[in-house]
Parts: C-alpha cells; structure tokens; sequence
C-alpha cells in the first residue's frame, strides 16, 4: 500500500476520534499536545487504526507512537 | 547560595504570587487531574487571570481555552503543566518560548517509573536551564497561597484551607490531602501549603529560604522521604533560625529502613543512616517530629502563643487528678513547677475558696466558675516566676465551659505569655474547644502532648538566644600534605586501610594524641625500639595482609624488658606466618603502652546525605553492646564538641561520679575537634575508628590507643 494512501485513511480514523477535519491535521502532529488526545482517545486511535486497516499491532508500542507521521510509518509496517 | 539558588528565590515570587495562570493541558472531563487543577483553581477564588491551554477545546467551564500556551497574547506569570509526563517537555519548552519562568508541572510518569522517566526529567532540567525556568515537582499535588490577595489552590487537593500562619511542604502528595483534612478539622490553617514531589530542579532547600522570607509565616513544616542535600538543609534551618527566628519542624520517613550490610568499622556500625539523620536535624536545631499529630501539636504552640523565655509553668485545673496527670508529664518532659511569689499566694488565697490548693498545681475545685479560672490566670500570669500557663479543665455539672474558654482567650491577649489549654473529654467541652480553636489558643487532648509542645517550645527559644559559635580552625598546611602523602601512598598500594604506624602518623599530623612508636623490621630493631619507647610497650603486627592483629597472635602486650621483648617480636613473627603463610609483612610496631584510664571511643563515618559525622561513646569491647554514642555532622564547634561528651550516659563516669577524680574532658573535647578537621581536610577518609582511646584524669590529656582508618 502506498504511504499516501495510509496517510490518508489514518487522517479519516484521527478525525473520526477526535471529532476534528482532517484537513487541519499536520504529519508533525503530536496526539496529545497537537490534537489533545487523552489516554482514552488513544486507545479509540489504536482501535481505530488496527479495524481500518485489518491489523492487529503491538499495542504497548503503538501507545507510544506520538506524532501523525510516526503512526503512518507504523502501520505501513503491518500493510 | 549558587545562581540557580538564586533564581529559584525571583521566580517563586510568580509561583506563590501570580497574576496570571495558565493551565496547561487542561480537559473537560470531572474527576481527571488536569480538570481538577482548573477547577480548584477557580473554586478558590483565584485573585487574577485563568487561562486554560487544551487543544481541540474552544472552552472549558466557560472559560476560553487556547491551543497553545504560546497563542496567549497576556503575559503568562505562573505555568501549570498537567499534560502526560511524554509531552511535558514540549509545553515547557513552549512556556520558555511565551517567557513563563514560574512553572509547576503536576504530572507524573517521571524518574519515579524507572529509567525513561529519568532521561525526560533530565529534559525537563535541560530546557528549564535553556530558558532561566524554574519548576516545582514534576510528580507533585501542586501548591497553595492562602494569602486574601492572592488565593491560589493550584493543586488537586479537595479545598481550599483556612488562611494561617504554618507554611507546609511536602515530598508526599497523598500526604497533602491527608494533612489537609486532619488541619480543617483541628481548625488549623496555613500560609503556603506546597508539593514538591520528585523535586527536581526547586528543592526543599529553597522553599525553605522563600518561607523564611515570607511575612505570612510564622512555622515550618517540612514532610522529607528522603534527604538529598543533608548539609544544606542543616545550613537552611540554622539561616532560618538566626535570619528570622522561626522554628522548621521535620517528619523524616523510613526510620526503619535502615541498611542491614555488615559495616567495617565500630562507627559504620553505630552510626546508622537514620542515627545522622536525627543527631544532624538537632544539631541544626531542626524539630523532629514521630508522627503528623505530634507536629501539628508543637507546629500549633509556635503559630499561636510566645515562646516561652524559660520552663517554669503553672497548672489551673479544676480537678486533682488531672492536675496530677499534668504535673507528672510536665516533669518528664523536663519542666519545672513554678514556685509561686508571695504575693501570688496572697492574690490566690484572697480569690479563690478555702479548699482550694493555691500551690502549684492551683486546683480552682470542681465548683469553679469562669471568675476563679480568671482570677487564678491573672496571678499566675503577673508571677515572674512563671513563664507559662496551663489550663486544664474537666467538664462537671457546674462548669460553664464556653465562659471559660472565653476567659482563657481573654487572658491570652492580655498577657505575652504562652497559654495552653487541655479541655478534657469530647462531646461536653467539643464548643470550648471550638472557641479555643477560633481564637488561635493551642489546645491538646493530653497533658503528655501540652508538655512536650511546652517544652520543645522552650528549647527553641534557648536555641535563638544561643549565640552561634565558630567551627574550629583549619589544620597547619604541612600536617594536611603528610596526611595526604600517607594516605596516597596507601591507595597507590591498592589497599584500603592504613597499616596502624601509617594511621598513628597520620593521627598525629592532626595532633591527635597517640603513644610514642615506631616500625621495627627485625628483632634487633624492635629491642632497641623498646628502649627509646620506655617500658611497658605493645607490640603489634604490620601487614597489609592482616585485618585483625589479634585473630593471627599478632599483637602482644605488657612487654617489661628487653628479652621479653625479643621473645614477644619472634612469637608474633612465627604465630603470623604459620596462620598466615602467604602474609607480606612489613615489621613490628612497638608502642609504649598506655596507663590504664577511662576508654571511649571517637570515630568518623561519610554520609551520603550529611558529609562526614563524628561519632564518641563509652568505648571498649563493649562499644557495640551499650551503644552509648553521640553523633554530630562536622565541622564542629568547641560547643558542639562539648555536648557530644555530655551527651553520653556515661558521661558522670568522665565527670567523676561517686567520688572517683574526673578525667580529662577537655582533652577528649580537643581531641573531637582535630578529628573533625582531619575529617574536612581528607575526603579520601571513609572510616576511622580510635577505640579505645583512653582517658587519663584530669590534666593528664587522652591516648589512642588503637587506631583504624578505612579509605576509599
């Protein structure tokens, strides 16, 4: 899969989550100072990501991925 | 104090002063953390502008929130950060951006959680330093000003306390609610309440120095886990006591963790960590409290009533048995009955009932009404022979307790003397006590607490019109340079400890009295050693391979003659090498051997925390059995050397008890202050122990007879 294509599905889950545009999304976004994810929204983001895509990821290290970006070049790794 | 010191000192001003907050990683959602603080914050009536900084939020409780800290156009005095511990260091690095030196960062997930959370408190440090930031916690409840024109609750601690004049810091955020709690219902209030948590870049060290300097308070508490900079907490309550007269009451947790590893030495054995910990917080004059109750009860005499200029206090009661109860606990807490003037027997004979007891105790009899308490106050307080008051009262039938309570704030006003008060029993007199309460009158449950708060009172006050004296004067530079040369030649020998001529030597570099002697390498040697020596000597094994002299036939004692002294030099040589083949002996040290006198002991332990300490006790074999030591951090003053000797129980035995001569204290005092100088001079010292080192009468100076230094 093409990192644009995951970019732009993992932009669509974060939206949906924190009930935000993806448009106002940067790929620097950090979850929780950018876009003021809290320790459940997390969760709902990895959730959301491993349904999207029909993976299954380490969650304790997926927690720990901060920024947009960082999540697209994860989750290409399970693609 | 270092530049970091200092401009912790200007940025705690915003800290406990601000104008203007903002809430950092602020939410909306009850019951979190980061809510809790904006809320506490608003509920508390803060006297300035709340600014919450929540991403994805437009509001929060009505109020405008912003995305970034850097958005805000106001100046921004004070950051609260409650974001996770992973984005800390993005919003202090921001608050450095805005020009927010004051921070508090709540959140936790830091060197408490293991190594990752070191390197991001390291971070913290790091961008602090960058921008001139100084910051409380991270991993604390946050603080409060209680002061009417600020009223900041920037914690999560469920209310605001009453305003007072106790300032409390804390390594333990759970603690804080817990205190809170405990005060509001004792009625007790505070000036700044303060968490400070892992405390890593402001310490309690200059929360302390703020406190000192802060109008609004008049005591110190301090709740410490763990001591990281003894010395300067030691140098912070003295500064504190001198600079402003106010007393820092201490609860040091983890008296019973002491470290069980087999120590080397007498001393590493007798002086545990917790040992220091309680002989340094005295010598500083810092008050070291059991429990939080016992705290509050002295923190309470020191915040509403004088300190007393002397012991001698008067008992009011309306009941003999109490009166008796208050007499015995004031005597074991080491007070005095006051004896009362002639005219104040005249003044109580004339006010109050026949059967009353106008001596002291003063028993007003169960019958007494608010009058004869009054009357019996005003006597004992114009008495000049009294430094103190204490009223005590049990509810019967015909006591009208408020009348009395009021009588007792009354008096309290009228006079600058301290009065305490015990109302016995709970439901009856639970509205004296309330009116007690109100009006700043300390009060206690029991006459063992009223004591013990009376009489910590009155040492505070021999401390602050005790003049400070000077540590003693540095070692001649020629005996500091042989000192260092014996001990480097030890350590570049790969060995740590010094054989005993090297560390008598050494000992004598500092004028530390040891017996004349030297190192005799054959038999011919140590015959005419003992010649020069002058009979008895000792003579003693040098080997870097032997530790303990006496296990291998090492040492032999009493030696009268010559031949004796040949026979004792092939007996130790033998003895050695048949227990110890492999042994590199370097000789014989012959000593002449010291008459019999008193043995005590004098040793010096490196403290993580507290720097070196000296240690003197009964010696002998018996060292570690009685136990009978005094501690002090060094360097020490001729004072400070003085009380430690006193300070022993055996101490009658130097004095000359039971009609024996006195020893020579003033040789064992010197002696405690060249050992504290030889202490400062070589760091590379672990350990020492002189034991015995004897005591001969006085005039007749002291000997160390035995000698063993560790080193590093």
């Amino acid at each position: 899969m093409e990192r644009n294509e995951i970019k732009d599905r993992v932009l669509k889950v974060i939206a949906e989550v924190l009930d935000t545009e993806a448009s106002l999304i940067g790929e620097d976004d950090n979850f929780v100072f950018d876009l003021g994810a809290d320790s459940m929204q997390s969760l709902q983001l990895v959730a959301g990501f491993e349904e999207e895509f029909g993976i299954e990821m380490d969650e304790d290290k997926a927690l720990e991925v901060q920024t947009v970006g960082s999540a697209v070049d994860f989750i290409a790794q399970y693609v | 104090m270092p530049n970091r010191s200092a401009l912790h000192q200007e940025n705690l001003e915003k800290i406990f002063n601000p104008s203007s907050v903002a809430v950092i990683g602020a939410n909306t959602k009850k019951g979190t953390v980061p809510f809790d603080i904006l809320y506490s914050i608003l509920s508390g009536e803060f006297n300035g502008l709340i600014l919450p900084v929540s991403p994805g939020k437009k509001h929060i409780a009505g109020i405008k929130a912003f995305k970034y800290v850097t958005d805000i156009d106001d100046p921004i005095d004070l950051g609260v950060i409650v974001f996770p511990s992973t984005v800390a260091n993005l919003a202090l690095e921001q608050c450095g951006q805005k020009g927010v030196k004051s921070v508090i960062i709540i959140s936790a997930g830091f060197r408490e959680v293991g190594e990752k959370g070191a390197e991001r408190e390291k971070q913290l440090l790091e961008i602090a330093g960058k921008y001139g930031i100084s910051f409380i916690g991270p991993n604390c409840l946050g603080l409060i000003n209680t002061d009417p024109a600020v009223r900041l609750n920037a914690s999560f601690a469920r209310q605001m306390p009453a305003a007072g004049n106790i300032g409390f810091l804390s390594q333990s955020g759970a603690l804080c609610t817990a205190v809170l709690d405990y005060a509001h219902a004792k009625g007790i209030g505070f000036s700044k309440f303060v968490s400070f948590g892992n405390k890593a870049d402001i310490s309690e060290i200059d929360l302390l120095y703020y406190l000192m300097r802060d109008e609004k308070t008049r005591v110190i508490l301090l709740y410490l886990e763990e001591v990281t900079d003894g010395r300067a907490l030691m140098q912070a309550a003295r500064d504190i006591r001198e600079q402003s007269g106010k007393p820092v009451l201490a609860i040091k947790s983890g008296r019973t963790q002491e470290g069980a590893s087999a120590a080397a030495s007498h001393t590493g054995s007798l002086a545990g960590s917790d040992d220091i910990c309680e002989a340094a917080f005295e010598q500083a004059g810092i008050i070291r409290c059991e429990h939080i109750e016992e705290m509050f009860n002295i923190a309470t005499a020191f915040a509403y009533a004088p300190i007393p200029e002397s012991n001698r206090v008067a008992i009011i009661t309306n009941a003999g048995g109490p009166g008796v109860l208050t007499t015995d606990a004031a005597v074991r807490q080491g007070l005095q009955l006051a004896r009362f003037s002639e005219e104040t027997t005249k003044a109580l004979k004339k006010a109050l009932p026949n059967t009353a007891n106008i001596q002291n105790p003063v028993d007003v009899i169960g019958d007494a009404t608010a009058d004869r308490y009054e009357a019996a106050m005003e006597a004992a307080f114009r008495d000049e022979n009294v430094d103190g008051v204490f009223v005590i009262l049990t509810p019967q039938s015909m006591t009208d307790i408020d009348a009395i309570a009021l009588q007792v704030v009354e008096a309290a006003k009228k006079f600058n003397k301290p009065v305490y008060t015990s109302f016995m029993g709970e439901t009856d007199v639970a509205s004296g006590i309330r009116i007690l309460q109100q009006n700043n009158i300390p009060h206690y449950i029991l006459p063992e607490s009223m004591a013990k708060a009376f009489s910590t009172t009155c040492h505070f006050g021999q401390l602050l019109r005790r003049k400070a004296g000077k540590t003693d004067g540095a070692t001649p530079a020629s005996g500091r340079l042989k000192a260092t040369a014996i001990l480097q030649h030890a350590a570049e020998e790969g060995f740590n400890y010094l054989q005993e001529y090297e560390a008598v030597e050494l000992l004598k570099e500092y004028g530390l009295p040891a017996p004349e002697g030297a190192l005799a390498t054959s038999e011919e040697e140590a015959a005419r050693l003992v010649q020069t020596a002058g009979f008895p000597v000792v003579m003693k094994i040098q080997s870097r391979d032997v530790m303990h002299k006496v296990d291998v036939g090492g040492v032999v004692l009493n030696i009268q003659t010559e031949a004796e002294a040949r026979a004792a030099y092939q007996a130790i040589m033998s003895s050695v090498s048949a227990k110890l083949p492999e042994a590199r002996i370097q000789g014989v040290y012959v000593a002449r051997q010291i008459p019999e006198g008193e043995e005590v002991i004098l040793g010096l332990k490196r403290d993580p925390a507290f720097g070196p300490v000296i240690l003197f006790g009964l010696g002998g074999i018996f060292v570690e059995i009685y136990k009978d030591v005094s501690l002090r951090v060094a360097p020490l003053t001729r004072e400070e050397a003085m009380d430690m000797v006193r300070k022993i129980k055996a101490y009658p035995l130097l004095a000359g008890a039971r009609g024996r001569r006195p020893r020579d204290v003033g040789s064992i005092v010197d002696a405690i202050l060249r050992l504290s100088q030889l202490a400062m001079a070589h760091p590379e010292i672990r350990e020492l122990d002189i034991n015995p080192l004897i005591v001969r009468d006085e005039g007749e100076g002291c000997f160390a007879a035995d000698v063993k230094i560790l080193i590093k």
